[in-house]
């Protein structure tokens, strides 16, 4: 832990400050689009219910074909229930993990071929239930010229009574989502004083710590790890820039994953520095938190062999990566007050969009048990998107994936970065993969520092061929 | 005080500490090879015990044979377990197998009243009183020292087992194959050791050592009167595993003398006028220094770190 | 033209139906939440209880349901902690030991009175509650704390010397208390407010405890801490990596097992018995500790009604329905032996335990009626 270090004290409390309003304002945020969406849908149904009664009127002054076969309405049963049967069907097989992929893709494909005639049966239906509908229709002319009449006021009636239910409601929605910032403000003067309280004080006290410069996330110097008398990373230095790609590549044991875990406090390094900076500019030494604590600075890490939970659904998994965020007490979820059910919903949506955005949303509530490898490696890095992290640490994305899940692969680290913005650190065997993404590329071998530089200098440089392959002494 | 009343506190414990030898080594043993914590150590021992109580009292055996038989009997339920019950489980995991040494503990605890009720008095008589022979009275200093021969035998047998047994472990095939089990079994696999003859191997030993441990501690005590007459020791054993550090051998054997000799010094507070009832705190003071060592030195007194590969 | 307008027709037709579909499913639901299905297995409990209490059903029936109650109590602390958290504990019937004394203490020796209105009442009941769990999680704090630092699977070791430790300790502290090995709660001291309680009242009130502490499970099972449990117990490492503090969660489920384990104790010699002995009684033994392990293992240790069907069928089944037949009257003992055997067996071949086993009959019956719906409606 080294030395008590004021300075770093005082930066952590204005962390944890800062990090307070941010949950206050995501949970205003979630407060808000709950308000808008209960407004949409009372406008939506008075707009509805505003189309019933036109269409009823409308209706009435039909004139009915009445060639529709009675049979079609057992036909349309058997296909709602088939619908119904082949959809469950699915979602049950994979549940139960005993499914095998043909099976699920013949259904698939009956369904797609149903939905295809879907408007067909649809239409039939639709002429069926006309035949049931004819007590509703006016047969009398003069009658149905009267309703005609009626029609059109009510058209032009029902569209004003919209526009000033749409005003009325949004009027409501604007004073509730105001009186939500109000709330927020209020509540966030408080941490924001800390704040600057805790600044000033910052600005009196010198930092010992090394700044990283801004554009620098990760810089590792001099680190070295010992396991006994084995020296499985020995003096390596290397500094990450912010928003690249960054790989770490050697041949088996040169001590890549140690690596990784020395950044993550897995293991404590021997030796060495580990300098990170946060995403509010902070730069914090790694060594002095614990593992647990290190999600909280803005890594989150993937592992080699996948470690997804299996007992629990694919939607759990990301909820449960999300666990430091959560901010109600033992007390709130012995007795789920309605604030950890608020903060429970908030994260779930934002589970699933990241659940989406990965194109796991059909898995949303399977089991983890009996998926396919390939997609509890997409979990696991879905998992580390919860956290909005500053870097994210992949080790060995494609090990065990074929040739296309890894091209799938390449493409979703672009598009992670591209999304969220963060840096991203990885070790790979696949050197296809290495090459295609990566900014800089550093290699080791057995702990020490090979060469570090971008694709093509790695791959014209000699020392890391002869890593690789091996030089002919050494035979 | 003299040095006889100082040493006599000390010779009669004597038992108790090659009992609580015994009873660590077969626990340390059984934790490094199928790495578990084998509850049910004390009451295979019990069930050894009264196999062989069996045979002396109701068949009127010779001692030593049917002292042999309790240990026979303790090595058969001990690779009973490790070949029936370990081998046969699919997917147990460590707390799977934990949880599996406590079921045995409630099926031998529970079954061995229901054999034995019928039975002769389930009483074991010492070795001394087989041997018809007295304690030995030694002369320091005027005050005498009584030591009994069951001790000597009990000490004799004690370190002649363990002994072999250190031997075994450094110079032996199975000894190596223990320790490469211990480090890692997968990888002992891989290096053509067979780790499940080693480990079927360690659990019979340490069912034979039970019995063995139960038969001298029941000689010195005289009675039999329940299966679970052993948890004590096994508490003490685990807690000198602990204390020891289950990394090595040396550690908990070490560790068990300690145990027994700290009690026994804490016993002389008893001759102070003030402190006479400490004789029944005994227990939870040494419980609570064995609790404060640990806290200091989480991986024992002679343990490594050790770091676990993520 | 026309198509569009038949498209709005059949809408209106469709409406009324979803009202009362959505009514119904919103019945169902309610229904479904389990807390519903815990309340109403604690009026049938009371009911059976107040039953016996008139002696419409054998007298025997109240002491023995409280019993089980207690037991209960019990057994759902320690599914928290083997089923979500994966900790084997063996020092449970310590725990339960400290409750009792910690009731023998406050309840029987001291009793605590509230002057309201000129009248004594009597509240020695709830600070007794109060003070159990206050040592329990003391006592819970300072074992945990130092076994679970170390290794999971040294709780299981240290708890069972503690176990050890607290019957000596109980027993010390007895026959300072007393003079003698027992501890009680004589039924003249046992009220709660103004009334005596008597068996019916007992009962309710075990069982009452019982109910808010399920329900209280349930949440926290659900809510983050279940799911960190959970995480804990299939991957330190991912827990880790996730933020999760395994000396936190592995602390908190052992405390919380500690202090279910003390209200046991606690009803236990108010409830159900009203003296203990410190020296030979069978409840302060290493074999309780097995058999709420049985109990929960069998019944299968992540489901909160297996626990419970798990403690009928080892507390349940033998002076419910076996007493009368003369083996078993001869030996007590046997439902341990079997406890062991299933133990052993279930953790071989059947990990979910019982649970388990109905969830997959019943998704198998399912399936089956699936395959016959499936025949009838053809495929496309």
């Amino acid at each position: 832990m080294g030395l008590i270090n004021k300075y770093g004290i005082y930066s952590s409390l204005v962390e944890k400050n800062s990090e307070k309003i941010h949950h206050l304002k995501e949970m205003a945020i979630y407060d808000k689009s709950v308000v808008s969406k209960r407004c949409d849908k009372k406008i939506n149904n008075f707009i509805k219910s505003k189309e019933l009664e036109i269409n009823r009127l409308e209706f009435a002054i039909l004139d009915l074909n009445e060639e529709v076969g009675s049979r079609l309405v057992s036909k349309m049963r058997i296909y709602n229930k088939f619908d119904y049967w082949a959809r469950r069907f699915i979602i049950q097989r994979m549940r139960l993990r005993k499914y095998s992929e043909s099976s699920v893709s013949k259904y698939e494909t009956r369904l797609e071929k149903l939905n295809k005639h879907k408007w067909w049966f649809e239409s039939k239906i639709r002429n069926c239930l006309t035949k049931q509908l004819s007590k509703y229709i006016v047969t009398d002319e003069a009658q149905k010229e009267e309703i005609r009449k009626s029609l059109v006021s009510l058209k032009e009636s029902s569209k004003v009574e919209i526009e000033k239910y749409t005003k009325d409601i949004r009027k409501i929605e604007e004073e509730k989502i105001s009186a939500i910032e109000e709330k927020l403000s209020k509540r966030i003067i408080k941490p924001q004083m800390n704040i600057e309280k805790y600044k000033e004080v910052l600005k009196t006290l010198k930092n010992d710590e090394e700044l990283l410069d801004e554009n620098i996330v990760l810089k590792v110097e001099n680190l070295t790890m010992q396991f006994g008398g084995l020296k499985a990373v020995d003096n390596l230095s290397f500094e990450v820039k912010k928003g690249e790609i960054f790989g770490l590549i050697g041949p088996n044991g040169a001590g890549k994953t140690t690596v990784f875990n020395c950044i993550t406090q897995f293991y404590k390094p021997t030796k060495g520095k580990l300098l990170f900076q946060e995403k509010s500019g902070n730069t914090i030494t790694l060594t002095d938190y614990v593992v647990h604590d290190i999600v909280k600075k803005g890594i989150v890490r993937t592992f080699q062999n996948v470690e997804v939970v299996k007992e629990i659904s694919v939607i759990d998994n990301l909820l449960v990566a999300a666990h430091s965020q959560y901010r109600s007490s033992l007390f709130t979820q012995f007795l789920h007050l309605p604030s950890l059910k608020k903060e429970e919903l908030a994260m779930r949506k934002k589970a699933e969009e990241v659940l989406e955005f990965m194109g796991l949303s059909l898995y949303k509530d399977w089991l983890a048990w009996g998926l396919p490898y390939g997609i509890l490696k997409k979990i696991e890095i879905a998992r580390t998107l919860m956290n909005n992290p500053q870097l994210i640490i992949l080790d060995e994305p494609a090990a065990g994936l074929n040739d296309t899940e890894t091209a799938e692969l390449t493409k979703l680290i672009r598009k992670i970065q591209d999304k969220y913005g963060c840096t991203i650190l990885l070790v790979e065997h696949d050197m296809g993969l290495v090459m295609d993404i990566c900014d800089t590329v550093c290699a080791i071998s057995f702990g020490k520092l090979l060469a570090i530089g971008t694709t093509e200098e790695i791959q014209k440089n000699k020392e890391v061929q002869a890593a690789y392959l091996g030089t002919q002494e050494e035979e | 005080m003299g040095i006889a009343d100082f040493l006599q506190p000390f010779a009669s414990s004597l038992t108790y500490i090659c009992v609580l030898v015994l009873a660590t080594f077969a626990i340390t043993l059984i934790f490094k090879t199928s790495a578990t914590t084998n509850f049910a150590q004390g009451t295979v021992a019990a069930l050894g015990c009264y196999v062989a109580s069996t045979f002396l009292i109701s068949k009127q055996w010779n001692i030593w044979l049917s002292l042999l038989m309790g240990i026979v009997f303790g090595i058969l339920i001990g690779l009973f377990i490790d070949l029936v019950i370990f081998r046969n489980g699919r997917n147990v995991n460590l707390v799977g197998k934990q949880i599996i040494t406590m079921g045995i503990v409630s099926i031998l605890g529970n079954g061995i009243p229901m054999i034995w009720k019928y039975l002769a008095p389930p009483t074991f008589p010492g070795l001394t009183n087989q041997l018809n022979t007295p304690p030995i009275v030694l002369d320091i200093a005027g005050k005498s020292l009584t030591i009994t021969v069951h001790s000597l035998i009990c000490l004799g047998l004690t370190i002649a087992i363990i002994g072999v047994l250190f031997v075994l472990l450094k110079f032996s095939k199975w000894g190596l194959g223990v320790r490469t089990t211990a480090s890692n079994e997968y990888v002992a696999q891989m290096m053509g050791v067979n780790t499940y003859a080693i480990t079927a191997i360690s659990w019979g030993i340490a069912g034979g050592l039970g019995a063995l441990a139960c038969v001298m501690f029941v000689g010195e005590n005289g009675t039999l009167t329940n299966p679970f007459i052993m948890t004590e020791f096994q508490v003490n054993a685990f807690l000198a595993g602990i204390l020891g550090g289950f990394g090595s051998f040396v550690g908990p054997v070490v560790a068990a003398v300690i145990i027994p000799v700290f009690e026994t010094c804490v016993g002389f507070f008893a001759n102070v006028e003030s402190l006479r009832g400490i004789t029944s705190w005994i227990k939870v003071i040494s419980y609570v220094v064995v609790m404060i060592v640990i806290y200091i030195r989480p991986n024992g007194l002679f343990g490594k770190k050790v770091v676990k590969k993520v | 033209m026309e198509m569009k307008q038949y498209n709005k027709a059949p809408s209106m037709m469709f409406k009324k139906d979803n009202i009362i579909k959505q009514v119904l499913r919103k019945i169902i639901n309610f229904l479904k939440s389990p807390i519903i299905y815990f309340v109403l297995m604690g009026i049938v409990l009371i009911v059976l209880g107040n039953l016996a209490n008139k002696k419409i059903i054998p007298y025997s029936m109240s002491k023995t349901l409280a019993t089980l109650v207690v037991y209960g109590i019990i057994s759902i602390g320690f599914c928290l902690l083997l089923g979500y958290s994966g900790l084997a504990s063996l020092g449970t019937a310590g725990f339960v030991g400290v409750g009792a004394m910690v009731a023998h203490i406050i309840i029987e020796k001291y009793p605590f009175y509230l002057y309201l209105g000129g009248q004594a009442i009597n509240v020695s009941i709830f600070i007794a509650l109060l003070g159990a769990i206050i040592v329990s999680i003391i006592l819970g704090m300072f074992v945990g704390f130092i076994s679970l630092r170390i290794e999971g699977m040294y709780l299981a070791i240290l708890t069972l010397g503690l176990a050890e430790i607290i019957f000596q300790l109980l027993e010390n502290i007895a026959s300072i208390l007393n003079g003698t090995a027992t501890i009680k709660v004589s039924s003249s001291n046992a009220i709660l407010w103004l009334t005596k309680l008597d068996n019916a009242s007992k009962c309710a009130l075990v069982t009452v405890i019982f109910v808010i502490l399920l329900v209280l499970t349930q949440n926290l099972i659900n809510s983050p801490t279940g799911r960190a449990m959970v995480t804990m117990k299939n991957s330190t490492s991912a827990a880790q990596a996730m933020g999760i503090s395994l000396i936190k969660y592995r602390l908190l489920a052992f405390v919380i097992s500690t202090v279910y384990a003390a209200i046991g104790g606690l009803l236990y010699i108010t409830c159900v018995t009203s003296s203990l002995s410190t020296t030979d009684d069978p409840l302060l033994s290493l074999n309780t500790s097995l058999n709420i392990l049985g109990a929960v293992i069998i019944g299968g240790s992540k489901s909160l009604w297996g626990v419970i069907l798990g403690v009928m069928i080892l507390f349940g089944i033998q002076p419910l329905f076996l007493n009368e037949i003369e083996f078993f009257e001869k030996n007590p003992s046997f439902m341990g032996l079997v406890s062991g055997i299933l133990i052993v067996v279930i953790v071989m071949f059947f990990p979910g335990g019982l649970s388990q086993l109905f969830l997959e009959l019943k998704l198998k019956v399912k399936r089956l009626f699936k395959k016959i719906k499936e025949r009838m409606y053809g495929s496309y």
